[in-house]
């Protein structure tokens, strides 16, 4: 009997310190240092891109916020960027895959504060936001036309033509392959010029840290719940998070292979290694004659690092504004954010290459807190609203009130 | 779960394959790894799944379902990734079930009606991945074929397997099964993983025990102090004494930036040296995010190295190889970013 009692209080124990509810710890100053880097307070001031010499001109952004956003830059005169980076949805479309003329290979992804990073794409085959912006326009799934329908349509529109002229320079007789190449390029760098407004805004998050980095309790309390705080500290700790969703933008723009499931029908995504083969070879990158890149400028590209440790290696994503941006992962393998954090609690064997993820081993609760953490990091854009729908009036239009 | 748990300890058991369970972390360990598949001298890590039924659930040979199927080939030899690769599934109409070998498959005079699944001969750098929706249980035999160079030289690798495998003798297996679901079930249940991460973890303290907690402490004490870095490091034979200089004071993750080396042998300048460069994070089992090469000499014992760029903290560790008048050395640098 004696012995029952024992094994019963030692189970209680056992079971208490396992299952007990904990609340949030204070934060460390090593915390607190952490929590300033994912602070969007901590963004740095967006640096000048070498390779596009009009990234930033407002008039390059104002033509290429009509571009963005000109369903005649298509083969069906349906499709513009804007049809699966929905202003609405943070710039996604809420689809597994893109849909446009056909259907895309892989999910849209946000392109708020893309402008940070050094690779585009989910398997980063394009260095440059105006070298991606081309991409699309060309691809049969996407927009579906060619580059020479394209650069006809800039030099026939005459509002278009203009505003091009007045950044680059008189088009020049298209006879070729060079010339249709340099206009198709500078098409690209408007996009880029408007891409490049599109900034993250203050989160929930980013009200706590400040309220943490000044010392502010009050504030702290009342602008995270006990769970967030908690998920927080998973987020930056237990959870291991920070190893590849770290920066202001939580992410660090590299490629890990964190072994999602293959699309249905389809064989598992090889990911970077595939991408930093096209990349180098893509006659639009940095290193190439279409960028205005002084020589030896382009150091990501020249150290690009190749090899099977890439193979199934998927470059990071922001994790601000996730509230409306699912489906997850690079086909939108999966539906909700609970079952992401479930993915990762797991860490399951790749199907191709090396799971750098470990299993985490979290139960429920802590995992519902980490979702709620996650869910503080929506905010509306930082960008004027004048950017973040279709423009107003036409170029024409403005043309024809003088 | 149960189910699954059922059909991959019926397999190893029927076919005394041992595979890291699903939960275990490390990925391709040759010496662990009986799923290779040898094309003639060519070796490569095979696997497949039904990722529509079973997850990420590795088989070897034998399949479950008539479903959704993905066959992989990792080389484990370079040469497949120049060879074309070419891959074949075929009933198995050869009679010899298990025993099917290349030379019963080359008797079968209509190879392509048997066939339910061909591949063409492709040069895949990477890896092999093929996919194939099985619309009926039964008898199948796999091949693979690698062409290295021209014509002459044609490997194949044969595989017998079955599709709708449900396992036979159940009964003589009872106990065991029931043993290695218990302890399947001790593992996934996470307990011991758990309590093992958090013996590690610096963050312990948010959700384990008092106990935990004092076992912890001192621990840390060590970690600490290792991040302390020195300014000079000595290479592991003792030939070369190096220092660095960043362009980013501190290093910040995420910023390419460049560093300048200062190599030193018995206190005087190293000059015309050769250096390569690797460096990665031990914890993580990866590499650095970029390629950095030493792209100039600046004299005195000073050489540059550009491409510097972290996309993580943690413990690095940056390994130089130095090689300077016949003398070759490799320093390790361990840095805590």
């Amino acid at each position: 009997m004696t012995w029952l009692a024992a094994t019963v209080i030692v189970i209680s124990l056992t079971a208490w310190i396992h299952f007990r509810p904990v609340g949030p710890q204070p934060w460390t100053n090593d915390d607190v240092e952490i929590l300033r880097s994912l602070w969007v307070g901590s963004l740095p001031v967006l640096p000048a891109d070498p390779t596009n010499s009009v990234a930033d001109d407002p008039r390059a952004a104002s033509l290429g916020h009509h571009l963005f956003f000109d369903p005649r830059l298509s083969s069906s005169g349906g499709i513009s960027c804007s049809t699966c980076h929905q202003p609405e949805r943070r710039f996604t479309d809420g689809l597994q895959k893109g849909q446009a003329i056909g259907t895309s290979k892989r999910n849209t992804r946000s392109i708020v504060g893309v402008a940070y990073s050094p690779w585009l794409y989910w398997d980063g085959r394009r260095d440059s936001l105006w070298s991606q912006a081309l991409s699309p326009l060309e691809d049969p799934a996407e927009h579906g036309g060619q580059r020479e329908q394209y650069v006809e349509f800039i030099a026939a529109d005459p509002s278009y033509r203009v505003m091009y002229e007045s950044l680059f320079g008189e088009i020049p007789d298209l006879a070729g392959e060079d010339m249709i190449n340099a206009v198709f390029a500078n098409i690209g760098k408007v996009i880029a010029a408007y891409e490049r407004l599109l900034m993250p805004g203050q989160s929930r998050f980013d009200v706590y840290v400040a309220a943490v980095v000044a010392g502010d309790d009050d504030l702290q309390n009342s602008t995270f719940s006990d769970d967030e705080i908690v998920g927080l500290q998973l987020f930056i700790g237990e959870a291991a998070c920070t190893q590849c969703h770290n920066g202001p933008l939580f992410t660090n723009h590299e490629f890990h292979n964190t072994g999602v499931i293959s699309f249905p029908g389809e064989v598992p995504d090889k990911g970077r290694v595939a991408g930093v083969r096209q990349v180098l070879a893509d006659p639009f990158n940095c290193a190439g004659p279409y960028s205005d890149a002084a020589e030896k400028s382009c150091a990501e590209l020249e150290y690009a690092r190749t090899g099977p440790e890439l193979i199934g290696a998927i470059r990071t994503p922001s994790l601000r504004n996730l509230e409306n941006t699912g489906p997850y992962m690079h086909k939108g393998q999966i539906a909700s954010l609970a079952e992401v954090l479930q993915h990762y609690n797991e860490a399951p064997l790749a199907m191709i290459g090396h799971n750098e993820a470990k299993p985490l081993s979290l139960n429920k609760r802590e995992l519902r807190q980490l979702e709620a953490f996650l869910n503080t990091l929506a905010a509306p854009l930082a960008t004027a609203d004048v950017w973040l729908g279709p423009p107003a009036r036409s170029l024409a239009s403005k043309g024809d009130e003088k | 779960m149960i189910r699954s748990a059922l059909l991959v300890t019926l397999s190893l058991i029927a076919f005394g394959f041992v595979q890291n369970s699903a939960h275990a972390h490390g990925g391709v360990v040759e010496e662990e790894d009986l799923c290779v598949i040898k094309v003639n001298y060519l070796r490569g890590h095979f696997k497949i799944y039904q990722p529509r039924i079973d997850g990420h659930e590795e088989y070897c040979e034998d399949l479950p379902n008539a479903t959704e199927t993905v066959f992989v080939m990792e080389y484990l030899h370079e040469s497949l990734g120049e060879a074309a690769v070419d891959f074949r599934v075929i009933h198995d109409v050869t009679g010899k079930g298990r025993f099917a070998r290349w030379e019963d498959v080359a008797e079968v005079t209509d190879l392509d009606s048997a066939t339910v699944l061909y591949h063409e001969p492709t040069v895949d750098p990477d890896l092999l991945t093929v996919i194939h929706e099985f619309t009926e249980e039964g008898d199948y035999i796999g091949i693979v074929t690698a062409n290295v160079d021209g014509k002459e030289k044609i490997y194949r690798a044969v595989f017998p397997f079955e599709v709708g495998f449900t396992g036979f003798g159940y009964w003589p297996f009872f106990i065991v099964l029931v043993l290695a679901i218990q302890g399947q079930y001790f593992f996934m249940s996470g307990r011991f993983d758990r309590w093992h991460a958090r013996r590690k973890s610096p963050r312990s303290n948010v959700n384990a025990g008092l106990l935990l907690l004092l076992m912890c402490s001192p621990l840390m004490l060590p970690e600490q102090a290792a991040s302390e870095s020195p300014h000079e490091w000595v290479s592991e034979r003792g030939v070369y004494k190096v220092s660095f200089e960043s362009s980013l004071q501190p290093i910040e993750i995420n910023q390419i930036h460049k560093w300048v080396l200062h190599i030193t042998a018995e206190g005087v300048p190293v000059v015309k040296a050769e250096l390569s460069v690797v460096g990665g994070m031990a914890a993580h089992d990866h590499g650095l995010p970029t390629r950095p090469r030493v792209s100039e000499e600046l004299g005195d014992g000073d050489y540059r190295l550009d491409g510097m760029r972290f996309h993580m903290r943690g413990a690095w560790e940056i390994s130089i190889e130095i090689e300077a008048g016949g003398k070759t050395d490799t320093v390790v640098i361990a840095l805590q970013l």
